[in-house]
């Protein structure tokens, strides 16, 4: 049998995805027996003109992880698509925009003033921007630009199917592996490695199920009862409203679910279905009871958003023009300036 | 016509026996109720003077066998306006009791639970004002896990379990999420161009209205002449119902702004539903505003047993302050 052609890719990503893929251990081993990887630069020393160079369709499946940050992370989503049978959003920040798309709240000027100029820390007194493209005696100088937003793989070009998860779980990612090398995959657009409805259907703690709660905890202001449901100790966990699939690994480690894997299916906007199942677990019969609960939710948009943000509809009402991958602002004119397109 | 010996003399005691149905006797047959109650609006046929009336005679089987006796809604609407005191849901809930024990079953719509998609979660058995859900331990398809099981006789469907259910596995006909998107893009009124993107000339505003926040039968009955171009009426069976996700669905497709119209505290037809209505929109306004959108674009409005046509009033206002946001435009990052 012909051997696959795998790539890799990381765009805007912590590595995270990458590690998972590491994690697989000894089945890299089995890998290696039935595919090629052609491109990795996480891992391996490519360039991105061997991936120029090759025909196109050349890749059989690409893992793309990482949102689209940058022009670069654009052009590259464009590139890889044109070379690749089928394109996979590997991780919740391919699917879905994760923590990197929260920047979209404030957006990439208020980022890159944060980082550049005002962060504790940072000694910046001209008050340095990095710059598109920057004139040396040598040449010219350039660097990728932030688009204005932070955006999924699918909002820039069209994907095949979704491993979700931040990380996803090495076995889920193995066993999607292997729906690819035995060529037994879903229809296009399908989720793989994920199990079937949310992460309360696989968490072990005790719910007693009438239980409403006065108050809300941040996880560090409290050390919860591992036996019982975290909701009802007045811990915001996302289980209820989270695909499940990744075994409830931090409900395991007394930690509450964050909602990485996320929304289950038929959900578009896994924060509204997080928002009405926390509400509806309020205790409270008068208006300024339940304004006393309300009052404890801190950091709304990043707890019921924290991965699914560029995918949702209050990110999709908020950008009342299209999705757009224009650069921001604060960086100056140059080459990089326009979405690259191949 | 009815005949002596079908007469059961002592049904009445047997309600007087059970909780609840102690004052049936006190009963005038005056009509207060039935003249208050909000449940005919729907169903003209129901008529909480009659089925007292009928249990004091002693028509036992004719009792138990309506399909009325499930209708009553627990709202105590009439409660307040009876000369008698009579607590007039405690006694149909006295003769309901009887009626479960004689094997009666309500006529629904309930509330109904999709196992192979339910988590056991435990969303709606805190979200539900009735107790009516449980979160039992079943095998479902081979598989031995927990998943949530509805009462049908604590049912009352307002709808709440499945606003707050995240997986889409609660769904109670006529109310279902797809039937309520429908009714809001019904004859493409999302498409008609919004007015803060400048393709309008007024706000679209879509208004969903608890059904029994509107007092007023022939207020009620107008309420399709508030339907314009501009602005779309979607009846909820409660505040609580409206969901977070369709509000922002439609914010997204093209309306101005969302307008959820509610009972006044303490008010509410179904217990705490318009507190979670309320509390949905709160927390919704709050994300809006860290998101560096407008909270005007949604809002809740209560309105109170004695309002009257007040709800032209309460859309024309929030219309107006949409209009204020242009002069404030949308911040668009970047």
């Amino acid at each position: 049998m012909k051997k696959l052609n795998l790539a890799v890719y990381w765009a805007a990503a912590c590595g995270g995805c990458d590690i998972a893929i590491v994690e697989l251990g000894e089945h890299l081993l089995e890998l290696a027996e039935v595919a090629d990887i052609v491109f990795w630069p996480c891992a391996m020393d490519f360039k991105y003109k061997d991936v120029e160079e090759m025909a196109d369709g050349h890749i059989d499946v690409t893992l793309f992880n990482g949102a689209i940050r940058t022009n670069e992370d654009a052009h590259i989503a464009h590139l890889l698509r044109k070379k690749s049978k089928v394109l996979v959003a590997l991780g919740s920040c391919a699917m879905e925009g994760c923590i990197p798309s929260l920047g979209n709240i404030k957006g990439p000027d208020h980022a890159l003033n944060r980082a550049m100029k005002e962060a504790p820390g940072t000694h910046n007194p001209q008050g340095v921007v990095p710059q598109a493209a920057y004139e040396m005696p040598e040449g010219t100088l350039t660097l990728p630009t932030l688009c204005n937003q932070v955006r999924t793989l699918e909002q820039v070009v069209p994907v095949d199917y979704k491993i979700p998860g931040c990380p996803p779980n090495h076995e889920q990612i193995w066993k999607a592996m292997t729906q690819i090398i035995e060529n037994k995959l879903p229809p296009a657009g399908s989720l793989l490695g994920v199990d079937e409805r949310t992460v309360c259907d696989q968490c072990p703690r005790e719910r007693e199920g009438k239980i409403r709660v006065e108050r809300f905890y941040r996880p560090h202001e409290i050390i919860p009862d591992p036996e019982r449901c975290l909701l009802e100790q007045g811990i915001i966990c996302a289980g209820p409203a989270t695909h499940a699939g990744c075994g409830a690994l931090c409900i395991e480690a007394n930690m509450p679910c964050r909602g990485c894997y996320g929304p289950p299916d038929g959900v578009v906007d896994q924060g509204a279905a997080l928002l009405d199942a926390i509400v509806a677990g309020f205790e409270g019969e008068s208006d300024a009871q339940i304004r006393k609960v309300l009052d404890t939710i801190v950091d709304p948009v990043g707890t019921f958003y924290r991965f699914s943000l560029a995918d949702s509809f209050l990110h999709r009402a908020k950008m009342s023009e299209e999705l757009s991958g224009r650069p921001c602002a604060s960086q100056a004119d140059g080459d990089g300036r326009q979405e690259m397109t191949t | 016509m009815i005949r002596a010996d079908e007469l059961d003399n002592t049904f009445v005691q047997e309600i007087m026996n059970e909780p609840g149905g102690e004052d049936i006797l006190t009963c005038w047959s005056c009509g207060t109720c039935a003249a208050t109650c909000l449940v005919r609006r729907y169903d003209p046929s129901f008529n909480p003077r009659l089925i007292l009336y009928k249990a004091g005679l002693g028509l036992r089987d004719e009792v138990l066998s309506s399909a009325e006796i499930w209708q009553c809604s627990a709202c105590d609407a009439c409660y307040s306006r009876c000369p008698k005191d009579i607590h007039i849901s405690d006694v149909m809930k006295a003769i309901r009791n009887i009626a479960i024990r004689e094997g009666y079953e309500p006529p629904g719509p309930f509330a109904e639970v999709d196992e192979e998609v339910c988590s056991g979660c435990a969303v709606c058995t805190r979200a539900c004002p009735y107790e009516a859900i449980d979160r039992i331990t079943k095998n479902v398809n081979g598989t031995e896990r927990a998943v949530a099981q509805v009462d049908k006789n604590l049912c009352l469907h307002c709808g709440v379990c499945v606003a707050a259910c995240p997986s889409g596995a609660m769904s109670l006909e006529t109310v279902n999420d797809k039937e309520i998107v429908s009714r809001v893009g019904a004859g493409g009124w999302l498409d008609k161009g919004s007015y803060l993107a400048g393709e309008a000339k007024e706000p679209h505003l879509l208004v969903f209205v608890c059904q029994w926040s509107i007092h007023s039968d022939t207020e009620w009955n107008r309420m399709d002449a508030l339907q314009s171009d501009n602005v779309r009426i979607v009846n909820l069976p409660c505040s609580g119902r409206v969901d977070p996700q369709i509000i922002l669905m439609a914010l997204t497709e093209g309306a101005d702004g969302v307008l959820v119209v509610g009972c006044k505290e303490g008010e509410c037809h179904y217990t705490r539903g318009t507190y979670l209505g309320r509390s949905k929109v709160a927390l919704l306004r709050t994300i809006l505003d860290q998101m560096g959108m407008p909270q005007e674009r949604v809002r809740f409005v209560e309105l109170g047993s004695l309002d009257r046509y007040v709800l032209p009033r309460l859309i024309d206002s929030m219309s107006q302050d949409i209009k204020q946001l242009v002069a404030a435009p949308v911040q668009v990052c970047g």
